[in-house]
């Protein structure tokens, strides 16, 4: 779908606009003037519509001037969380960025997300995330033998750990943590945030094991409240508050 | 060129690719082939439930559901695979539940259930609470609960590797009926080296979605590019009811992001620019709640005979202002999220403008209820299974009920999964890989990467926006035979002018240009089986309508379209419907 | 076509956890607030009582520390305030030094720079003369005019 004929309901209502992109690039095998793994920026310019998402510019690009321009995408609609990239110095969702909502005057920049390393222009080595992930355990661990039925769950009980059921593992708030761009000291928030997700769920009864993870060297006291990741959070979670939780059930030993 | 092997190799890793990975890994040596990261799969873009009739909140039982079924598959379904869905959805649900997926619940702590289309009580008699659900993102439950049980299992993924062919031991449609044609592995290419990899495997699994990117206005993924039907119609096998794919009603319109049939289900009403509630005239018993193919055609002629609204008077709006908004941020606050980030229309106060967006293939590769999948009407391939919206098995038949399709991948990925396994385990060694089998893929990547310098005229983006718009327009909601000429014209032209399509990215290692045009091929490949088997079934069915034959027509196409890819075009053929208990009626509502 | 159980692994019972991590996360927190306190009631007490800014003089100093009491408090706010100091800017050279040999380098100066602050104050502190004398025994000038304090 390009830019233009993405949205025939609102075509008429919304007039085209020119809109210049600078790009953080990096070919891992050279290109042009440009040698291997040397990043550079470059800048497009595309006519797009103001409710053209950021990931419609960028096709744009890929399909009409620059074929080699490299990003991840699925969904583009903020589900499927391949399209984290920073934006403006911003981490967001290309997909759930509108050009209206940044400011079309000036150039849009986008660069990878931070602290992962960069593979080829807007795509990063996503393995230390998911090996962040995978350390705090992210499975239910009930004890006991299961029940013939569902186990029993109150919609209290239940919506106590819903807005960390919500995350889509698209590392925008991870790269956003100025503790995780130090050289993976940290497990950065989403991984507590997975974590979080089944330490509050009465159903499960591997809180300790996890929280033992959480309160070693990369974990929970890394964080210093910067807030970046609850800002960078496309699904709306609170990631602070999320990690703080995790912190005062370590403090009190109560959950 | 790299060789691996693998008792079993699942391609996929959505849901019905992570279910099959759950069983398959506990049995055999697995490995999981994906394109995305298991995340990124587009399980997780589901939203409203899937349905199991555990009668926790009203009298329901697994009958009902498979009268349900075939009901709203307009009776193309065969109904012993339909009993198997729905006897097995209760076990499906709480396995899904003990796994840890955090259903909604009612107040005694059960899972709660919320009404869905075209599920009904008592064989029609009212709409029932079949549907289990989180929120509006039981998609994305179900794929991050199954992706967190791989992680448990430690599950291999071999994430980004495109599989771009199969490896048989014979072809297919030259073999004799009744002689073995058995699965020797795949052939893939890893996004990030642009090595080629061979698999070899005594058990092939596809779980690879669908196709809606033949479309232009779809809710799919723009990765949902029917790759592993595409690989199986290339490597001589026939594809199953093509011709059926579902429109969702509700699309926001222009864009085909999809809001949840759960919108109507928790009691949103459709309305044309006149105001009016003009599901009352099309399903006068279950109104809004009727089967996707009848609720998207009835927007579809309400638009045409000029009821529609906005500027250009060519959607319709989904109104949910009669709901308290507690009510609606608790049960549907996704889709009225995608309504203001990408309208900027205010669901609270303001009705949403929609229109039907291309969802779902019902079609797909034949396969058994065990998942085996079927080299003509009968034989089946040794060691080839396939699950999920990629396989036609067939539950859905011509229109697919809501959340049916979370309860397909789960049943039958489940199925898919032990049967490979089981399968892999009695097989002593995998059948012999064919000398050079990887030769096809690297003759047509090496061809590929050449014209990115210099040769071949075409450009990937614009033969695909031709083939979206042609389907678009032609094989949409309406069709007719003169629609369906001029596609079968255009998907002929590009088709043509494909082997001349020329890339930007030389380069080997992330060359996503590369991959477009390989997908690209697909599509073109799907969307040219979808206007055959759609021209020649002169009836209209489900999801499949035609204006110049519009009623069902029993007598002459009460049987499964499969159409095989030859030399000469497509071949269609034909395969009856297995009836056990429902014999065909009146579809009405 | 049964499935096996999936294999649950055991949750383990909880058990003593390394504190490390959280004392100094807790200890960051705590020792703020009362240096707020501690750093406010120094400058109210220098600056603000009596003669303010103009009185601070060596028997000032002398004439506080001569009581118990103001040299814990002066104690006290010294090695919170180092170990408060020391264990901020650990963290910042954490974030912001790029190589592994550089962060190592910083972190031992601000390490040592600790010790000797922290060492030199407690003796200033702890063996502080009010009332010193000169080679023939008498105060030199600008004692405290209560010496000798016993």
């Amino acid at each position: 779908m390009t830019a233009v004929d993405t949205a025939p309901a609102q075509v008429g209502g919304v007039p085209s606009m020119t809109v210049t992109l600078r790009i953080r690039r990096l070919n891992p095998e050279g290109v042009g003037d440009h040698a291997a793994g040397e990043d550079y920026w470059e800048e497009f310019q595309v006519e797009a519509h103001a409710t053209d998402r950021v990931l419609d510019a960028l096709h744009k690009i890929k399909w009409e001037q620059d074929g080699s321009l490299a990003f991840r995408r699925s969904c583009a609609h903020g589900v499927c969380g391949s399209d984290a990239m920073r934006i403006n110095a911003k981490n967001r969702l290309a997909c759930k960025t509108l050009l209206k909502d940044l400011n079309p005057a000036k150039p849009i920049l986008i660069e990878p997300i931070a602290g992962l390393p960069v593979e080829k222009d807007l795509i990063v080595d996503m393995e230390p995330f998911f090996a962040s992930y995978r350390e705090i355990m992210p499975f239910l661990m009930p004890s006991g033998p299961a029940p013939e039925r569902e186990r029993l769950q109150s919609p209290e009980e239940r919506e106590r750990f819903d807005d960390t059921t919500k995350c889509i593992l698209c590392a925008a708030c991870t790269t956003a943590c100025p503790v995780f761009w130090t050289d993976g000291q940290y497990f950065g928030p989403q991984a507590i945030v997975g974590a979080h997700r089944f330490i509050f769920d009465s159903r499960d009864e591997g809180q300790w094991d996890r929280l033992e993870i959480l309160n070693d060297k990369a974990g929970v006291w890394k964080c210093r409240t910067a807030f970046n990741c609850t800002e960078a959070c496309p699904r709306g979670i609170e990631v602070t508050k999320a990690i703080s939780e995790v912190k005062k059930v370590l403090n009190t030993g109560e959950i | 060129m790299i060789e691996h092997e693998y008792d079993v190799v699942i391609v996929g890793a959505g849901g019905a690719g992570m279910r099959a990975a759950l069983e398959s890994s506990q049995r055999a040596r697995t490995a999981v082939l994906t394109k995305l990261y298991p995340t990124r799969s587009h399980t997780g873009a589901a939203q409203g439930g899937m349905a199991a009739a555990l009668a926790n909140v009203e009298d329901d039982n697994a009958e009902w559901h498979v009268f349900d079924t075939i009901k709203g598959g307009d009776y193309l379904v065969d109904q012993d695979a339909a009993e198997i869905l729905c006897r097995e959805a209760v076990d499906a649900v709480l396995d899904l539940e003990k796994m840890g997926l955090p259903f909604n619940r009612t107040e005694e702590g059960k899972i709660d259930q919320r009404r869905f289309g075209g599920h009904t009580r008592d064989h029609g008699q009212a709409p029932v609470r079949r549907a289990c659900y989180s929120a509006d993102r039981t998609g994305h439950m179900i794929l991050q609960t199954l992706y967190q049980q791989c992680i448990r299992q430690q599950v291999e993924f071999y994430n980004e590797y495109y599989v771009l062919d199969l490896l048989l031991t014979e072809d297919p449609q030259a073999a004799a009926p009744g002689e073995e044609v058995a699965v020797a592995g795949v052939v893939s290419y890893e996004l990030a080296t642009g090595e080629i990899h061979v698999f070899r495997a005594k058990s092939v699994v596809f779980a690879t979605g669908g196709a809606g990117k033949i479309f232009k206005t779809t809710s799919n993924a723009h990765t949902l590019t029917g790759d592993g039907m595409g690989i199986a119609l290339r490597a001589g096998l026939p594809l199953e009811d093509m011709e059926f794919f579902q429109f969702h009603p509700t699309g926001l319109a222009g864009l085909g992001i999809l809001l949840s049939e759960a919108a109507r289900g928790e009691g949103g009403i459709l309305r044309n620019s006149e105001g009016e509630r003009f599901m009352e005239r099309y399903a006068p018993t279950i109104k809004d709640l009727a089967p996707r193919d009848m609720v998207a055609r009835a927007m579809a002629n309400e638009v045409r005979e000029g009821r529609g609204a906005g500027p250009h008077k060519d959607y319709v709006l989904l109104d949910l202002t009669h709901l308290e908004p507690a009510h609606i941020d608790a049960k549907l606050p996704d889709i009225t999220e995608f309504a203001r980030t990408y309208l900027g229309v205010e669901p609270y106060t303001e009705p949403v403008p929609v229109y039907p967006t291309a969802h779902y293939a019902m079609g797909g590769i034949p396969t058994t209820v065990q998942g085996e999948v079927l080299r003509n009407n009968t034989d089946k391939v040794t060691g080839l299974y396939a699950a999920g919206e990629c396989a036609c098995v067939s539950v859905h038949g011509a229109n697919r009920l809501g959340t049916n399709s979370l309860l397909d991948i789960n049943v039958f990925g489940r199925r898919a999964g032990i049967a490979a396994a089981e399968h892999a385990l009695a097989t002593a060694e995998a059948a012999p890989l064919p000398a050079n089998g990887e030769a096809r893929l690297v003759e047509i990547v090496e061809r590929l990467r050449a014209t990115a310098s210099g040769g071949g005229t075409e450009s990937v983006a614009g033969l695909r926006k031709e083939l979206q718009e042609t389907m678009d327009r032609n094989v949409q909601v309406f069709r007719t035979a003169e629609s369906l000429a001029e596609a079968t014209a255009v998907v002929a032209d590009v088709k043509a002018r494909y082997a001349n399509v020329a890339i930007h990215d030389r380069g080997q290692k992330y060359n996503t240009d590369l991959l477009e045009a390989l997908e690209l091929g697909f599509l073109i490949d799907l969307a040219e089986v979808t206007v055959a088997g759609a021209l020649a079934r002169e009836e209209s069915r489900g999801g499949h309508y035609r204006e110049d034959f519009p009623t069902r027509d029993d007598d002459k196409f009460m049987k499964h379209t499969m159409a095989y890819a030859t030399g000469e075009g497509v071949r269609l053929d034909y395969k009856p419907v297995t009836i056990t208990t429902y014999q065909p009626m009146e579809r009405k509502y | 076509m049964t499935a096996p159980e999936l294999s649950q692994p055991m949750p383990r019972t909880r058990k003593r956890m390394n504190a490390t991590y959280r004392w100094w996360w807790v200890f960051q927190r705590v020792s703020g607030v009362i240096l707020v306190v501690l750093i406010f009631t120094h400058l109210f007490v220098n600056l603000m009582m009596g003669d303010g800014v103009s009185q601070i003089d060596f028997a000032f100093v002398a004439g506080k520390w001569a009581a118990w009491y103001w040299q814990v408090i002066d104690f006290v706010m010294l090695l919170l305030a180092m170990l408060h100091g020391t264990n901020g800017m650990s963290y910042l050279i954490n974030d912001y030094a790029r190589s592994r040999r550089s962060r190592a380098i910083l972190q031992a100066i601000l390490g040592i720079a600790a010790v000797v602050i922290i060492v030199l104050g407690s003796l200033v502190i702890w063996t502080f003369e009010p009332c010193p004398v000169d080679a023939t025994g008498a105060f030199l000038p600008g004692v405290p005019s209560g010496c000798p304090f016993n």
